[in-house]
């Protein structure tokens, strides 16, 4: 019997198809909003607005138990043990045996036994079971709740975003740090499982879980109080900028086709080198003490080649010599130019220098940058 | 200039009823020898946001149904085909630099080239409005 592929339709589809207007698609085997009203005008409703993705695709996991803490430290590249209550431990990779991701997720710490994890949508079964294995080979007395079709989960992201909590009369958001979090608050009456000072865009914004029928009703609060849907389209272009990373493009599970998670740079903190025993240590030590043959970079096209767009796969050259590949691209409204990021022999990788990229057989150069490709963020508060 | 509209998959597209139509969405307008082409308001609709543009070059010798340029959207890159074979005389540069007049007005100021036709019988060929529309009722999408 073949597996069927089936779609599961976000908890909040019958309010972005018959109330919003949504144009619907496929990500991660959900069908989710990808587009309201324009991909760029979106995009910039991010980046000097306020806008409201709906990110109820991505997985929300709760493990409970005596053993969470040395599961979490287990699966993880990070130092989970230090985070405090009611924060988030900032983002951190899941590794497998050859140092490659197999995910980039964030644990969030309720107290020592209780911690919730996001996982990205096309991973969340693969983790539940990887989780499940590591519990399992380890004895770790550690209980699995997934909440993903329990909750849904928006994004508010934006300049804009306190000033449009202010309106609805929740203006206490402000008090949050970036990556604090309150639980069982109430937004315009109706209760919130989580809000954290979040997001994905390099902007200040806020994550919250709550029950469909109560999230609908918040969605519509902050669409009163001045908020715009933005789709999931933008949200890619929007993480180009900024440097951060998707699964597929600049990372996946196999060796032979994706450098390790040594070469994806992946920053903010995800790797703590003084932390030992988790998967994956061997092989990414390995390659810290041999040095890795790729690195990635973010590339911001020459302003001649504003809109020679990048895509996955299109090879790098520096004076005729093989360099390196695309990873991810898009044109950035906020930069007016095409940008991108890629993979580039560490030999070749001198930021600020160029590098030429072929586009369908001809070539095209762009500045090697650091990240984020934008200035002013990410907005921490 | 009459405009028709027709409905697939529950979505609405136009259709200008003074062009010819290729099977791959490119619009063709017969101006005595030459032959204007751009992409239909169904190509602009399925693209999205289109943030990119490859013209070929004038002088360009090009075949009925050749890939000659591409469209560039923010998911993907879309091939652009030459709708009779002959010569591209000009280009709308201006799309280099405003590439959402592809978006906005397709049949207008979205124009993309021109070709001097080497075979005005290729013209001919080409799908009537209704055909075009029909192609894509038959197609269901």
């Amino acid at each position: 019997m073949c597996a069927e592929h089936k779609v599961i339709k976000t908890l909040l589809w019958d309010f972005h198809v018959k109330e919003l207007n949504a144009s619907m698609g496929e990500f991660g085997g959900w069908e989710v909003p990808m587009i309201y009203t324009g991909i760029m005008k979106e995009h910039m409703i991010v980046r000097t607005d306020c806008g409201i993705f709906d990110v109820s695709h991505m997985g929300r996991i709760k493990v409970t138990g005596p053993d969470v803490i040395p599961f979490l430290q287990k699966i993880y590249t990070k130092d989970i043990s230090k985070t405090k209550d009611y924060w988030m431990s900032g983002p951190t990779l899941a590794l497998n045996e050859h140092a490659r991701v197999k995910d980039d997720e964030m644990p969030y710490k309720i107290s020592d036994e209780e911690w919730l994890i996001i996982a990205n949508a096309p991973y969340r079964e693969k983790m539940l079971k990887h989780y499940d294995k590591v519990i399992k080979e380890n004895g770790f007395k550690v209980k699995v709740e997934d909440l993903t079709f329990k909750l849904a989960m928006i994004a508010v992201q934006g300049p804009k975003t306190v000033e449009v909590f202010e309106k609805m009369g929740a203006g206490w958001v402000d008090d949050l740090h970036t990556l604090q979090f309150r639980m069982n608050e109430e937004i315009v009456g109706k209760k919130v499982f989580l809000i954290s000072r979040s997001g994905w865009t390099g902007e200040d914004g806020f994550e919250i879980w709550a029950e469909p029928k109560a999230m609908v009703e918040i969605y519509r609060a902050l669409l009163k109080a001045g908020a715009k849907p933005v789709g999931t389209v933008c949200r890619d272009t929007l993480r180009i900028e900024m440097g951060f990373v998707l699964g597929g493009h600049e990372y996946e599970e196999d060796p032979t086709k994706f450098p390790p998670a040594n070469s994806l740079r992946y920053g903010m903190g995800a790797i703590d080198w003084d932390k030992h025993g988790f998967i994956g240590e061997e092989a990414l030590r390995a390659y810290r003490r041999e040095g890795v043959r790729w690195i990635r970079v973010g590339i911001r096209m020459r302003k001649k080649h504003a809109r020679a767009i990048l895509r996955f796969g299109y090879p790098l050259y520096i004076e005729d010599q093989y360099a390196g590949w695309v990873t991810s691209g898009t044109y950035s409204p906020y930069l007016k130019r095409s940008v991108g990021q890629a993979y580039i022999d560490a030999r070749y990788a001198i930021f600020g220098d160029f590098v030429e990229v072929e586009i369908r057989g001809k070539r095209y150069e762009g500045r090697i940058l650091d990240f984020p490709l934008i200035p002013g963020r990410p907005v921490v508060k | 200039m009459s405009v028709v509209e027709f409905e697939v998959a529950g979505k609405k597209y136009l259709a200008k009823t003074d062009v010819r139509y290729t099977k791959t969405d490119e619009w063709a307008k017969k101006e005595d020898n030459k032959v204007r082409e751009g992409i239909t308001d169904y190509a602009q609709k399925e693209l999205k946001d289109i943030v990119g543009i490859e013209l070929p070059e004038v002088g360009a010798e090009v075949k009925k149904g050749e890939v000659i340029g591409a469209l560039e959207s923010v998911k993907a890159t879309a091939d652009l085909y030459a709708a009779v074979s002959g010569k591209v005389v000009e280009v709308n540069e201006r799309l280099l630099e405003e590439p959402e007049l592809l978006n906005k007005d397709p049949y207008g100021e979205g124009w993309i080239l021109v070709i001097e036709m080497a075979d005005p019988k290729e013209f001919d060929e080409l799908l009537t409005p209704e055909a075009y529309v029909e192609m894509h009722k038959k197609a269901g999408h």
